[in-house]
């Protein structure tokens, strides 16, 4: 059973997507490490911890079109998830850090130095430990969202109404990060980091090791992805975007359902937070911004919800957009974000992946239906349309045509 | 005590001046009385100083102030009084009433007036009648409020003269309170000081309840047992005016939030159109009220108390106008997929920042109050700033306009059967789509004339918006979509539940509360406070 | 009848909307093995009733029993499913994005928790269930296409086909034959009298040719409560039902 679950993560398609990301795991750190600096092949260690974090991004994208593009819920509070599992990273790096710090305290932080605390809160116990951190770094946001969870799902908060509670509660998080009492460092967050796993976190061989680290994570995750979508629960998963109380009326537990995925999501993007820290060396309350989290939403959007491979496609775009607008023109990258908002809600529904898979699609269909006009002796078999692609069958109904519909 | 005397003394000009015109001739009249003072030893300077005292007119007060600072002194050669400060070797003369500049002198043209200290208690209350009896009633309240300050028992004989003449009766109560508090500072009999009790504690403020707290802690017998009681009586009725205090505020806070939701109640709540972009709205409106009032400084400073009514309606049309281009060019392609509206808005609402913050800067910019809007005034215990009156008062105007747009105006009543019944709108002859343009426009221009009224409270900058939109949807879901009666309703219990928090919790924690109370409210009615129920069939 | 030994056994329900009520004192008795019909007109509670059953809405007073036992007012739709109620929606519902053998896979006799489904693979005798299936509702050349890209009328058969597939003990079918031709409204009578023979069976529909056509013991609903009761020509007798629903 286990067998086949994992097997059917693994088809044609997955697995081009797999060597590429493989490829790229092994040859980023290569070019970094053994090139000589001025070879026309070296990747500079800069670009290495930028790519890194592009892949932390893509896992939170990933974790993203899992619950959107399967199952429906619009996310806007992913984001916290993420700056969750980025806090408990930060907080064993900040441990890490022992008498090396401003201060010299072999136990407090500097942060809490400053603020004449005399001991480390009993929430900061244990994060000495990797393995307890590490751990942390999926129960934190498991634990959280399956909290949120279980009350949302089985109150039947649905649509723009969870929506807008997932964004308070990462608004909500937001200013209860900033307090200085709540022990996270307050507005300056947790930084200055020195080791992780003892190995010094500015060094070029621990840079290309997390590079490596965060591509491992973002493969691993999106076989899991692949997995659960590709089995019959992701069938009911699609099921319940599409049409939630017929699910019900077939006797789907469809909260539990919810809450599962859901759970899972957050833990990836707990795991995508906590890689991300040590590459960008800060973890502030910033993290929980509203404004991240939507753009997460975005990063999916743009690749294609629904599609897996589109999140990820789309994360790094964005982002490779964001870096390059940010440098060279500031002013304007807030506009284009915002155009891209618009411009892809409007015209490219299904994202890039959604629409290219669907133009391959129709050329295959129009070229069987030919062959079988043409007298061959078979009707053509025609291949299932990816469960995946919602948006044109979502629209079919013509009741539900581009007409305001009062929210109830 | 040396600032009652500078306040006396402060309150005599004040008297004084008031007085100029009309009290001029009388002047003269004063003058033997004040250069009497050149004779005569102590007793008979006691004796002019009452008979001073006794013309009730505030003119004397600046000599007998002098006379108390060692600063009066007649001049040798003709025994005229003048007020004299050292200047270099000699003295500068001013005279005792008119004040007038009456030049220099050598030291020893002249005498200084000798005072003791009986002579100076005689003076200091002297000068505090006076003020008690000027004819000017703010000045009285004045006067007695500074004895009640200076608790001082000298001050009860003239006081209770004050109070036989007294006509004005807020003047005598507070002169009553005055006499209470000095009495109670006094060694009088028992009696007198429980009647004192009973008179502060029908006080009921602060100031009435450390005095009171002060007499327990050093009385005994029966007027500690009285001053116990009444400082019970007194910290009730502070709990009270304590709750009044925090249900206005809340109030306050909830017409805020009402200002900033009563848009979105419309664009989300009867047209079901998640506008993420409505806080950009607010915005807007309130850089409106900025650009007018600009051009008010620059061009016309004299319009500039009106200018917050001339932005109102540029505020209503421009932020309106804006909603309806949004409404046409983005949000009519995706009606019934709020999931792609919520994204596309958010989209716009990056946009509208940015070009904010490409025309006026990054930075706050300066939105002045005008004069009526600034200030605040004392209701029982309570300070209420105008600022915030004139806020609620709007949100409820802005409201109940609202609400007659929507319910008795033929544009409310299309508004409403279109939202109801679409198709059946369409085939009766109402051109939807103008509808919902509308609509959206009047959710977004009221946005804009919010912004207005909230220019005046909060910073004015590109990220003004973004505050406000988390809370106006909360307030919208948690009020109930469609209902702009919940929207009014969950503004305000928000409000006032925020502000009965933040003593316990702080502003922030207050606020994480909230936001916990309203996602576990949401959970328990997802349909908000007032749900409208019906036989919705959905598949 | 008894409680006892009924199948469905619905008392005194009653449920309103903001005052507008729905259901009146409804009672309704359905035996095992029963087929029956169910007509009125529109707002009598046909849906409603429905709702009630299958766990939508709560009745605000009054019993529902499902097989003489099971208080159905204190389950949910998906456990009421799992009992063995199916219900077919007046508007046909089925998984759009899904094909026509995924529409009915999901809705196969299986264990329905997320983890079960998680690792769930078809077995040979779902498969020869799904074929049957496909076979009964005439799809079997069109199971791999999406169910979005159904008729109207091809959508209606596949969700009667998810119902089997369910294999409830009691369907409750809302307007079958809503938006059919005349001979698929004939096939669709035959194909629910084939069903009734091992299922219990309770049809809404307003198509008298077809209540005809199952010739079974027919209820008409109005204003929430039942009108009348009996053969389809007792109650086409009946004064009351000529004048709400039928017309004279």
């Amino acid at each position: 059973m286990m067998t086949s679950f994992l097997f059917r993560a693994l088809d044609a398609k997955a697995g081009v997507f797999v060597a590429i990301l493989l490829a790229v795991i092994v040859a980023v750190p290569a070019l970094n490490l053994l090139t000589p600096p001025d070879s026309p092949f070296h990747v500079p260690t800069y670009a290495v911890t930028l790519m890194g974090k592009y892949l932390t991004y893509a896992l939170l994208a990933l974790s993203v079109d899992l619950v959107w593009g399967f199952c429906g819920i619009l996310s806007l509070g992913h984001g916290a998830f993420f700056a969750l599992g980025g806090y408990a990273m930060g907080m064993y790096l900040m441990r890490q850090i022992g008498t090396r710090g401003v201060y010299g305290d072999p136990i407090l932080p500097d942060f809490m130095v400053f603020l004449n605390w005399n001991e480390l809160p009993w929430y900061w116990y244990g994060f000495d430990m990797a393995w307890f951190a590490f751990l942390l770094v999926l129960l934190v946001p498991g634990a959280l969202a399956f909290i949120f969870g279980w009350f949302a799902f089985r109150s039947r908060v649905t649509g723009v109404y969870l929506s807008i509670i997932t964004q308070a509660l990462t608004y909500a998080l937001l200013l209860a990060f900033f307090r200085n009492d709540m022990g996270f460092g307050g507005n300056n967050g947790l930084t200055d980091f020195k080791d992780i796993l003892g190995f010094d976190v500015q060094a070029n061989t621990t840079r290309a090791g997390l590079f490596a680290a965060s591509g491992l994570a973002l493969m691993i995750c999106f076989l899991i992805c692949r997995a659960i979508t590709r089995s019959k629960l992701g069938k009911v998963l699609v099921a319940v975007r599409d049409a939630e109380s017929r699910t019900r009326f077939l006797g789907y537990r469809v909260e539990n359902y919810k809450l599962f995925v859901w759970v899972i999501s957050a833990m990836m993007a707990g795991i995508a937070g906590s890689l991300y820290v040590p590459q960008v060396g800060i973890i502030n309350p910033g993290e929980f911004a509203p404004a991240n989290s939507i753009e997460a939403v975005i990063w999916v959007a743009v690749g294609g919800r629904g599609t897996l491979v589109g999140a990820v496609i789309g994360a790094v775009l964005v982002n490779f957009a964001k870096t390059w607008f940010t440098a060279a023109l500031p002013d304007v990258w807030l506009f284009a974000l915002g155009a891209l908002f618009v411009i892809v809600t409007l015209f490219l529904p299904k994202g890039i992946v959604g629409t290219i898979s669907q133009g391959w699609t129709a050329i295959r269909q129009r070229k069987l239906s030919a062959a079988y006009a043409d007298g061959s002796d078979e009707p053509p078999n025609l291949p299932p349309n990816s469960p995946a692609a919602p948006a044109n069958v979502t629209r079919a109904a013509p009741s539900s045509g581009a007409e305001p519909q009062p929210a109830e | 005590m040396s600032f009652l005397k500078s306040f006396l003394m402060f309150l005599c000009l004040m008297a004084g001046l008031v007085g100029t015109g009309a009290a001029q001739s009388d002047l003269e009249s004063l003058r033997p009385l004040v250069n009497a003072l050149a004779e005569g030893k102590y007793k008979e300077t006691q004796k002019q100083i009452g008979d001073l005292a006794a013309t009730g007119n505030p003119a004397v007060a600046p000599a007998l102030e002098a006379l108390g600072a060692g600063e009066l002194f007649f001049r040798k050669s003709d025994k005229q009084v003048f007020i004299a400060k050292k200047a270099g070797k000699g003295y500068a003369l001013s005279d005792p009433l008119t004040l007038e500049d009456a030049g220099e002198t050598g030291r020893r043209a002249v005498t200084k007036i000798k005072v003791n200290n009986n002579l100076r208690r005689v003076i200091r209350s002297a000068l505090g009648s006076l003020t008690l009896l000027a004819p000017d009633p703010k000045v009285r309240m004045a006067a007695a409020e500074a004895v009640f300050k200076a608790k001082d028992p000298e001050a009860i004989e003239s006081l209770e003269a004050a109070i036989a003449k007294e006509i004005d009766d807020d003047v005598r109560l507070v002169m009553e309170q005055a006499r209470a508090a000095a009495v109670l500072n006094s060694d009088g009999s028992d009696g007198d000081k429980l009647e004192a009790i009973e008179t502060l504690a029908s006080m009921g403020n602060r100031e009435a309840l450390s005095l009171l707290i002060g007499l327990r802690d050093s009385s005994e017998g029966e007027v500690q047992q009285a001053a116990t009681r009444a400082v019970n009586t007194i910290n009730k009725s502070l709990a009270l005016w304590d709750n009044a205090q925090n249900i206005w505020y809340g109030i306050s806070l909830g017409s805020v939030l009402l200002l900033a939701a009563i848009g979105l109640a419309i664009t989300f709540g009867v047209m079901g159109v998640i506008n993420m972009a409505h806080g950009e709205m607010v915005m807007i409106g309130a850089y409106v009220t900025f650009v007018v009032q600009e051009l008010i400084r620059s061009s016309a400073p004299g319009l500039f108390e009106y200018s917050l009514f001339i932005a109102l309606p540029l505020a209503f049309l421009v932020s309106g106008a804006i909603g309806v281009g949004i409404e046409r060019g983005v949000i009519r392609w995706l009606y019934g997929r709020p999931l792609e509206t919520l994204l596309a808005t958010w989209g716009i609402s990056l946009i509208l920042q940015q070009a904010v913050r490409s025309i006026f800067g990054p930075t706050n910019r300066e939105v002045g109050n005008p004069d009526w809007m600034s200030g605040a005034f004392e209701l029982g215990q309570l300070t209420i700033t105008y600022n915030r009156m004139w806020i609620v008062v709007f949100a409820i105007l802005v409201f109940a306009g609202l609400m007659l747009v929507l319910k008795k105006t033929s544009f409310g009543l299309f508004t409403r059967a279109v939202t109801q019944n679409r198709r059946m709108a369409a085939s009766m002859g109402i051109r939807t789509p103008w509808i919902d343009a509308m609509t959206f426009g009047l959710g977004s221009g009221i946005a804009g004339i919010a912004g207005v009224a909230l220019s005046q409270i909060d910073n004015v900058s590109p990220n003004l918006g973004q505050g406000y939109i988390i809370d106006s949807f909360m307030v919208v879901v948690f009020g109930g979509v469609g209902n702009l009666w919940g929207t009014l309703v969950g503004a305000m219990t928000l409000g006032v539940v925020n502000k009965f928090l933040e003593p316990y919790a702080g502003a922030v924690l207050g606020k994480i509360l909230v936001l916990v109370f309203i996602i576990l409210f949401i959970q328990k009615r997802p349909r908000g406070l007032f749900a409208l129920k019906g036989r919705a069939v959905e598949a | 009848m008894a409680k006892s030994s009924s199948l469905l056994y619905l008392d005194g329900v009653s449920v309103s909307f903001d005052g507008f009520k729905a259901l009146n004192e409804l009672s309704l008795v359905i035996a095992p093995g029963e087929m029956r019909a169910i007509i009125g007109p529109n707002g009598a509670g046909k849906t409603t009733m429905m709702d009630v059953i299958t766990g939508k809405t709560r009745p605000d007073s009054g019993e529902v029993f499902f097989d003489g036992t099971v208080d159905l007012t204190d389950e949910d739709e998906a456990s009421i499913a799992e009992l063995g109620i199916g219900r077919k929606f007046q508007k046909p519902t089925v998984f759009e994005s899904h094909t026509i053998w995924d529409n009915l896979e999901l809705a196969l006799k299986a264990p329905r928790g997320p983890f079960a489904t998680l690792f769930h693979v078809i077995a040979g005798a779902e498969k020869a269930r799904i074929e049957e299936l496909l076979e009964l509702i005439r799809l079997g050349d069109k199971r791999d296409e999406l169910a979005a890209n159904l008729s109207h009328g091809q959508k209606q058969w596949l969700e009667i086909g998810m119902l089997l597939a369910q294999d409830p003990k009691l369907l409750l079918v809302d307007e079958p034959a809503a938006g059919m031709t005349d001979a698929e409204t004939a096939e669709t009578a035959e194909l629910l009298k084939d069903i009734a023979k091992s299922h219990s069976v309770v049809v809404v529909e307003h198509d008298m040719t077809f209540i005809r056509a199952l010739g079974v013991k027919v209820t008409c609903l109005a204003e929430g409560s039942v009108l009348a009761e009996g053969s389809l020509d007792h109650v086409s007798a009946d004064e009351r039902v000529v004048e709400v629903y039928l017309g004279r």
